[in-house]
């Protein structure tokens, strides 16, 4: 039975890469492959590489003092806080917010299969994130610490793997169990839990933000910092320890693991059911006849997508980071922007006018935080015949979706586009095409992203994370983007002093505006005979 | 008000609807009835413009819904056999958006709201989330939102499932009321003693095919309408 719940999860997870819903059959073995290498290729490329360096950057130096076991504490704890942090929006939902957890409850499955099979899933997507660090950092150590690796090494390196994701699944769940918890007694859960998660988030940024510091101290103090771990904290020393294949460690770490994933089996088993099944605990709100103000058809369809963002904690977190993080950046530039400037034009080699393409490219790529309008026809799910029943042409429906993101970015993209203008020290021209290429930029991304989102839909989720997370358009969306403002901050590093900053900024507003109209063409034509088709 | 030519739709090699032809005038109740898989619900939707169909016409007070679609379903509206709607709305938003696209002025339209929601008893929960809604009340919604815009023709599949016994008898009024006064329903069910009580015509469709059509008369001569189901089925 057990083995039966796996494979439902297994299959959901992944169905879009097995199954063309637009042609109603299995894909290709050759395009299965291609979809999975493009999604992992996508994710180890970038975020594998990423760690890659910090690893062979620390290493050497900690190892060559004795401190493997710090080397490893450092990768060990970055490793379980991207795993958990990348899975604990995941996990509430995952549990307990399963579409289909009443017809399974209803069926004689023994609970405990059910949250295990639900438990698959949190622990893949965590296991995901960790293993981008714990296996290059292993990796690393094996060639570059001069160790002479053997076969103990090579059984922790693969016990401390495993161990890491049972960690991260261990947190997930216990964070997962505390939103549930704290859900069960809310009023307004939606936008209490995105506070929560934002504070959450800008304290993990912050420590992001403070990590290199902390590294660097942490290396050249490394003797010091390591009697006092080994003084105070002797579990992280063991902990650290295990990965450089000490048997006594190991077996530690191993048996501290077992007895916490017993205890967090424990608690979800007994908890699992009384939060699964309960109903809000809300007063009835009694109706109140309001005058009522017409809306025209466009209007109404517009209203609905923002009513349908605003109410979902994991569609504004997932999709709509952006909202927060651009006007930051601009409130950042207003403030700290003399310190910026000045560092950024200190940059050896750089040509004239990288400051302004740097700032418009990050923009660019903080825009790429938002794409609430990829997933917006996927969230449409079982309500789609609504849509498809009304006399409203397909291409309102689609216009409807990019305009909300459109307003969604471009409200934060203004005020710190302002911000921006206010550091800026260059030409009136400049500033007027730093404001159209912004503009033109967001117009792409919005008429990009809607048409991504109807010709990879997915309407068939049991969860509605998986609708706004695990789809192969919400990857192109954000990747293509942050790729398209990376490609135009490198390119003027490259092309800068040939090109001069001005041509060089009208060359891609041209490209943007290109882009803008040729996806507006495709999504009123092509997407909009998709959604027809739906 | 409703003309069906020649209709096929398939799903792949297999045939759906194959051949349907049927014609509801004004005034009429036109009840369809088939066994579970037999191209009842596709032949819905596609009258709703919500699928699209292979061959034939559909035409809505003469205009064809694959040309037309949009003129055809502003004289229309759908109920379907399971009323999945905006759990992240309240009703009264819900009755509201739906208004907004249909165009139904502001001007009495919260008495029209009012007038409608009350009949089944769901005034009050119009400021609650549709979430918060049983099986009943989403149906009774689903309802409501249909009448709101005064359509000409409504196509209902499995209309009173769900619904509880005052609910059903209401819509039975409701439903024979509006054609009185010159609108059109066309309907699917398995409640064979409703179909007989209610409809003036009646439809029957066995695998995609429409093998018995006319008024319940017509249909069921001196026999139930059960009895000469049962027997069609049995062929």
């Amino acid at each position: 039975m057990l083995k039966l719940l796996l494979k439902k999860q297994l299959t959901e997870l992944f169905r879009s890469y097995f199954y063309d819903a637009k042609k109603n059959k299995k894909r290709s073995n050759v395009s299965i492959v291609l979809y999975f290498v493009l999604f992992f290729g996508t994710i180890i490329g970038i975020f594998g590489g990423i760690f890659t360096k910090l690893a062979i950057t620390i290493c050497p130096p900690l190892c060559s003092a004795g401190m493997d076991w710090l080397y490893f504490l450092i990768m060990l704890s970055i490793s379980i806080a991207l795993g958990a942090f990348g899975s604990i929006f995941n996990t509430f939902s995952s549990l307990y917010l399963a579409k289909d957890n009443d017809t399974l409850l209803s069926m004689p499955i023994p609970v405990k299969y059910i949250i295990a099979s639900r438990l698959l899933n949190v622990y893949l997507l965590g296991a995901l994130y960790s293993c981008l660090i714990i296996i290059p950092a292993t990796a690393v150590y094996w060639i570059k610490s001069g160790v002479k690796i053997g076969v103990m090494q090579i059984i922790s390196g693969i016990v401390m793997v495993i161990i890491v994701t049972l960690i991260v699944l261990v947190l997930s769940c216990l964070l997962g169990w505390c939103v549930a918890k704290i859900s069960q007694k809310l009023k307004r859960k939606n936008i209490t839990t995105v506070i929560l998660s934002l504070a959450f988030m800008a304290a993990y940024y912050f420590a992001y933000y403070k990590a290199n510091e902390v590294i660097n101290n942490l290396i050249q103090n490394a003797a010091v910092f390591g009697n006092k771990i080994k003084g105070s904290a002797y579990g992280l020393y063991i902990f650290g320890n295990a990965s450089t294949g000490d048997l006594k460690s190991i077996l530690i770490v191993v048996g501290v693991t077992a007895a916490i994933i017993l205890i967090t089996w424990l608690v979800l088993r007994s908890t699992f059911l009384s939060i699964a099944i309960s109903t809000d605990k809300t007063e009835k709100v009694r109706y109140v006849e309001k005058s009522v103000k017409s809306k025209s058809i466009f209007g109404a369809l517009l209203s609905k997508e923002l009513n349908k963002f605003k109410s979902s904690a994991n569609y504004m977190l997932n999709c709509g980071l952006g909202i927060i993080m651009i006007p930051v950046a601009g409130v950042v530039m207003l403030f700290k922007g003399d310190m910026l400037t000045k560092a950024l034009f200190s940059m050896e080699g750089s040509p004239e006018g990288f400051l302004t393409v740097l700032l418009c490219g990050g923009i660019i790529v903080l825009s790429s935080m938002n794409n609430m309008a990829v997933p917006s026809v996927s969230l449409e799910g079982k309500n789609l015949w609504i849509l498809q029943s009304l006399p409203v042409d397909t291409k309102q429906i689609l216009k409807a979706k990019t305009y909300m993101q459109l307003i969604l970015s471009g409200i934060p993209t203004a005020f710190t586009v302002i911000c921006f203008l206010f550091v800026f020290k260059e030409s009136v021209a400049v500033k007027l095409i730093f404001v159209l290429l912004e503009a033109v930029s967001l117009i792409f991304s919005s008429f990009f992203d809607s048409f991504i989102g109807v010709m990879k839909p997915n309407l068939n989720w049991t969860s509605e994370i998986v609708a706004v997370k695990n789809s192969g358009a919400v990857l192109i969306s954000v990747f293509g983007e942050m790729i398209a403002g990376g490609a135009f901050i490198f390119a003027y590093a490259f092309l800068g002093r040939e090109i001069g900053l001005i041509p060089y900024l009208l060359i891609w507003t041209a490209l943007f505006t290109v882009g803008a109209i040729v996806f507006r063409h495709l999504l009123y034509t092509k997407g909009a005979n998709q959604l027809e088709q739906l | 008000m409703l003309t069906i030519n020649h209709l096929t739709k398939t799903y792949g090699d297999k045939k759906a609807v194959d051949d349907l032809s049927l014609c509801i005038n004004p005034g009429e109740i036109y009840g369809f009835i088939g066994h579970n898989g037999a191209g009842k619900t596709t032949t819905l939707k596609s009258i709703a413009g919500i699928l699209g169909f292979d061959e034939g016409e559909i035409l809505i007070n003469g205009k064809s819904i694959k040309d037309k679609p949009i003129e055809c379903k502003k004289e229309m509206a759908y109920i379907p056999d399971n009323p999945d709607l905006y759990e992240y709305m309240t009703g009264i938003k819900y009755l509201n958006f739906i208004a907004d696209i249909y165009g139904v002025p502001s001007e009495g339209r919260n008495d029209k709201i009012r007038k409608l929601s009350d009949i089944f008893g769901l005034t009050d929960d119009l400021g609650e989330a549709i979430a918060a809604y049983s099986h009943g009340m989403k149906q009774k919604l689903a309802i409501v939102s249909a009448w709101l815009h005064d359509p000409k023709l409504i196509i209902m599949d499995e209309p009173f499932v769900g619904l509880d016994p005052k609910a059903s008898h209401e819509l039975k009024t409701m439903m024979r009321e509006f054609c009185d006064k010159g609108g059109a329903i066309f309907f699917s069910t398995h409640v064979l003693e409703v179909a007989e009580k209610l409809c003036d015509k009646i439809a029957i469709i066995k695998n995609g095919q429409l093998i018995k059509s006319g008024t319940m008369e017509d249909v069921r001569g001196d026999d139930s309408l059960e009895e000469v189901f049962l027997e069609l089925e049995a062929e």
